[in-house]
């Protein structure tokens, strides 16, 4: 493949969920940097996810029975699911792919368990999606009054006089600074500075006077009447905070493998411009290092990149919702639903057997060649040792990909598509696949070779 | 390692991989079994271990469970205080036969009452306010002492629990081994997997080698759980069928050292009575011939059988005839060589309550050390990460 696609599938698939092979066309006859900068200029465009949530209107109405709280509670785990699944959706139908894929890092970053609460997910999702780009001083704040966090992570109990620790600790430990670079005392004197925090009834962010502890707290080794505001401020101003954001970043943009000298020059980048995420990104994107041969197809895709790109690629359409959740629960990576407030470790933790062999089947599900035959585990509030079963019926447009290919001869067929779906080298030749492939018509190639190289390992990585 | 050098060294480089020498090679080469089994179930969703192991003498019980207590008449009485919910017959006669061990009042500190959370921390053994990302036996994998087999830790289940996800290695997951043979080796799959002998890039070659080893043990798997099966009559329930599989595994002797199994349903919040009990009595029911199999094949001495739960419930019961989320719960222990068979501790205090919730008096993960260093011959502070002082259990 020439040298400009690889970098633009390359940085389609770090920045995006990959592309489709017209836009791959199209930007290849573009200077590769106008690329990088339309990217980073849609991304800025607000974006929010704009889903309608009746049943928890309704839910939120006082005098109702108890049975008909009962089944809105249904409801609204349904419509928590449907929350979900029209996030996945934005992912795959979105123009705008950098801030899609920067809000899926922040949620593995400020990871929030919200498993039925539909209004609490859909904010939190955007208070991610407000802020993905723009300044990490902000973010951080919005998270620190986001309602979902609050409630998720105990400051709704963080009161004068009776602290309650939780947020104060994630704040350093997880979300800024990182382990080592504070005491124990620090986490005492941050949770007394965020007490009253809440959120009321109607969720939204509540400042209660009454529960917060006005007094002098110390810090960091400063002094002051701080509340949570000053807080962040304090931890930003320290140099270990930008170090530990980027480093995250670059493991998950970049490589797993850190590269010191890389980090520290994008630690200074980001330091320099007062937290500025997009700067952060325009950096890494515009970094030669980040195209080398050895930061290319070495990143196990996550479930929800699985899933996002074999969308955007087959045009696929999942016909029954069920599906949305089965494949993430299956494969261990279900949104809004994350092991803990650390978020997914991500990497070779994704795979054992089992999610090995679903991802490898992923395709022939799609295609209907092959049948689903696992289960899910239930859930733990399931009444019955029920396992959770899918056929996942789908339907997919691939008549852009078949016109594309239409004057094509095998051969160029065979190299087109492996370079278009493949970001790690393939030792495999064409006429090794040939005896698994269909070659009647054209379009059967075509068809054959899109389920046999999605089969494959190599399809896995990005 | 390079994707051939790894084939190489396990022996898998042979182009005839699935040929019956092959699948001696495994138990020739691969592993020397110490001959002990570990068989893991987890009831999830939280057991009421007062409805299970019932403290009959208690006023405070029958106070605070109006609908829910069992009558003091029904209870199966193991001692003057405590007794077996009247589903556990089967376990009440390995109790009778010195082959049982009741551990009460097992929790950690500052206990979580959210199922995901408490789950975690029991997989991972941390501490409440700690956040692991790596199992107990997933560590003890990660130690190789026990042979490099991907099935050496098999969960009878499509999915992997985080119990057995280690650092390097991880278990191996099938709920039965032929459908995951079917799934793990059409044609194609077969073909990439060992025509090419290319070197990969890292991560590529992790998914090489994963494919690899899940088609040889599903193959392995399968093979060994075909043919002559156990005649022992399992009841036609899920634990009946998982613990079936893992009878005729320990039965033809495979490679497999520790199983596990995954029971839900325990989250009994409303109606309780019906659920817990249809439940208690499957398990039961499939224990009881399980353990009489084992017997019959004379490997009850070689087995330690443990069940646990995320978390106890509520003492008092609530509105809706059931129970809510608690904290710590009863353990058993079944097999033929436990040191202290019977009560191994005192009964719950139901008059000393923290928020309603009995307070635990025995660490979950010294219940570990006790399995890591006495049955698995393991030091459990390199997998627990920590001190804890084993129990007399086996």
């Amino acid at each position: 493949m020439s040298s400009i696609k690889k970098k633009i599938t390359h940085l389609y698939w770090r920045a995006g969920f990959g592309i489709s092979l017209e836009k791959l066309n199209q930007k290849s006859e573009l200077p590769f940097d106008v690329t990088i900068q339309q990217l980073l200029k849609d991304a800025k465009k607000p974006d929010l996810l704009d889903f309608p949530l009746p049943v928890y209107e309704m839910a939120s109405k006082e005098g109702i029975t108890k049975a008909e709280r009962a089944s809105l509670r249904k409801k609204l785990q349904r419509e928590n699911r449907d929350v979900n699944s029209s996030w996945v959706r934005k992912m795959v139908h979105s123009d705008n792919p950098l801030l899609e894929r920067m809000t899926l890092f922040w949620h593995g970053h400020f990871a929030l368990v919200s498993r039925n609460n539909s209004f609490v997910s859909k904010s939190y999702i955007n208070t991610l999606r407000s802020h993905a780009l723009g300044n990490f001083g902000d973010l951080v704040l919005a998270i620190a009054r986001d309602p979902g966090m609050i409630r998720f992570l105990n400051n709704q109990q963080n009161k004068k006089g009776q602290p309650n620790e939780n947020f104060a600790r994630e704040l350093l430990e997880l979300f800024t600074i990182g382990i080592g670079h504070y005491s124990e005392q620090d986490i005492k004197e941050a949770a007394r500075a965020f007490t009253g925090w809440r959120t009321n009834k109607k969720g939204a962010f509540d400042f209660s006077e009454r529960h917060h502890d006005f007094g002098v707290k110390s810090f960091f080794g400063q002094k002051g009447n701080f509340d949570g505001t000053d807080i962040i401020r304090i931890i930003l101003e320290k140099k270990q905070t930008s170090i530990f954001i980027v480093s995250k970043v670059y493991q998950y943009f970049v490589n797993e493998k850190i590269n010191k000298e890389h980090v520290q020059r994008l630690a200074e980048v980001f330091y320099q411009s007062n937290y500025n995420i997009e700067k952060l990104m325009r950096t890494i994107f515009e970094s030669e290092w980040f195209y080398a041969e050895k930061n290319m197809g070495t990143k196990i895709k996550s479930p929800i990149d699985l899933l996002v790109g074999m969308m955007k690629t087959l045009q696929l359409n999942l016909e029954n919702q069920k599906s949305f959740l089965f494949i993430q629960k299956i494969l261990g990576q279900t949104l809004l639903n994350p092991p803990n407030v650390a978020g997914w470790p991500g990497g070779k933790a994704w795979i054992d057997n089992a999610t090995l062999v679903f991802r490898l089947n992923l395709a022939g599900y799609f295609f209907k060649t092959v049948n689903v035959n696992v289960t899910a585990k239930p859930e733990f509030e399931d009444k019955a040792d029920k396992k959770m079963k899918a056929k996942l019926p789908a339907t997919m447009n691939l008549s852009p990909i078949l016109a594309y290919f239409a004057q094509f001869e095998e051969d160029l067929i065979f190299t087109n598509l492996r370079d278009w779906l493949l970001q790690s080298n393939l030792p495999i030749e064409k006429s090794e696949m040939d005896a698994f492939t269909k070659h009647q018509t054209k379009d059967d190639y075509v068809k054959s070779l899109l389920l046999r190289l999605m089969t494959l390992p190599e399809y896995q990585v990005c | 390692m390079k994707r051939r050098d790894f084939l190489r060294n396990t022996g898998l480089a042979s182009t005839s991989l699935f040929v019956p020498q092959f699948l001696s090679g495994f138990n020739r080469n691969g592993f020397h079994r110490n001959g002990k089994n570990l068989v893991i179930i987890q009831w999830s969703g939280g057991n009421d271990g007062l409805n299970t192991v019932v403290p009959f003498q208690n006023d405070i019980y029958y106070r605070n469970r109006p609908t829910l207590a069992i009558p003091k008449k029904k209870v199966l009485k193991l001692t003057d205080e405590i007794g077996f919910n009247p589903m556990l017959g089967g376990l009440n006669n390995l109790y009778d036969e010195g082959l049982l061990t009741v551990i009460n009042n097992v929790g950690y500190p500052n206990p979580v009452r959210s199922h995901f959370r408490s789950m975690d921390i029991w997989h991972t053994a941390s501490n409440s306010d700690q956040y692991w990302q790596t199992g107990w036996l997933g560590r003890y994998l990660d130690q190789n002492k026990s042979g490099d087999l991907p099935h050496t830790a098999l969960e009878i289940d499509d999915a992997l629990v985080l119990a057995l996800k280690g650092q390097h290695k991880t278990g191996f997951a099938a709920s039965n081994p032929a459908k995951l043979k079917r799934a793990a080796n059409n044609p194609f799959l077969q073909k990439i997997a060992h025509h090419h002998q290319h070197d990969h890039e890292e991560n590529v070659e992790y998914l090489y080698k994963t494919l690899i080893n899940t088609q040889s043990s599903a193959n392995y798997l399968s093979e060994q759980t075909k043919g002559s099966k156990t005649k022992a009559r399992y009841p036609n329930t899920q634990i009946g069928k998982d613990l079936a599989t893992i009878s005729n595994l320990i039965a033809r002797d495979t490679n497999t050292k520790i199983y596990y199994i995954d029971m839900g349903g325990f989250d009994t919040h409303a109606s309780q009575k019906n659920r817990q009990e249809r439940l208690l009595k499957q398990y039961d029911e499939a224990i009881k011939i399980f353990v009489k199999d084992l017997q019959k094949n004379q490997q009850l001495d070689d087995t330690l059988i443990m069940t646990f739960s995320e978390f106890g419930r509520r003492v008092k019961e609530n509105n809706s005839r059931g129970t809510d989320h608690g904290t710590a719960n009863n353990v058993f222990f079944i097999g033929g060589k436990l040191k202290n068979p019977g009560i191994f501790n005192e009964a719950p205090n139901l008059s000393k309550l923290d928020q309603g919730d009995l307070i635990y008096t025995v660490d979950f993960r010294k219940i570990y050390a006790s399995v890591l260093k006495n049955w698995l011959g393991v030091n459990p502070g390199d997998i627990l990460l920590d001190t804890y002082q084993p129990l007399d259990i086996v």
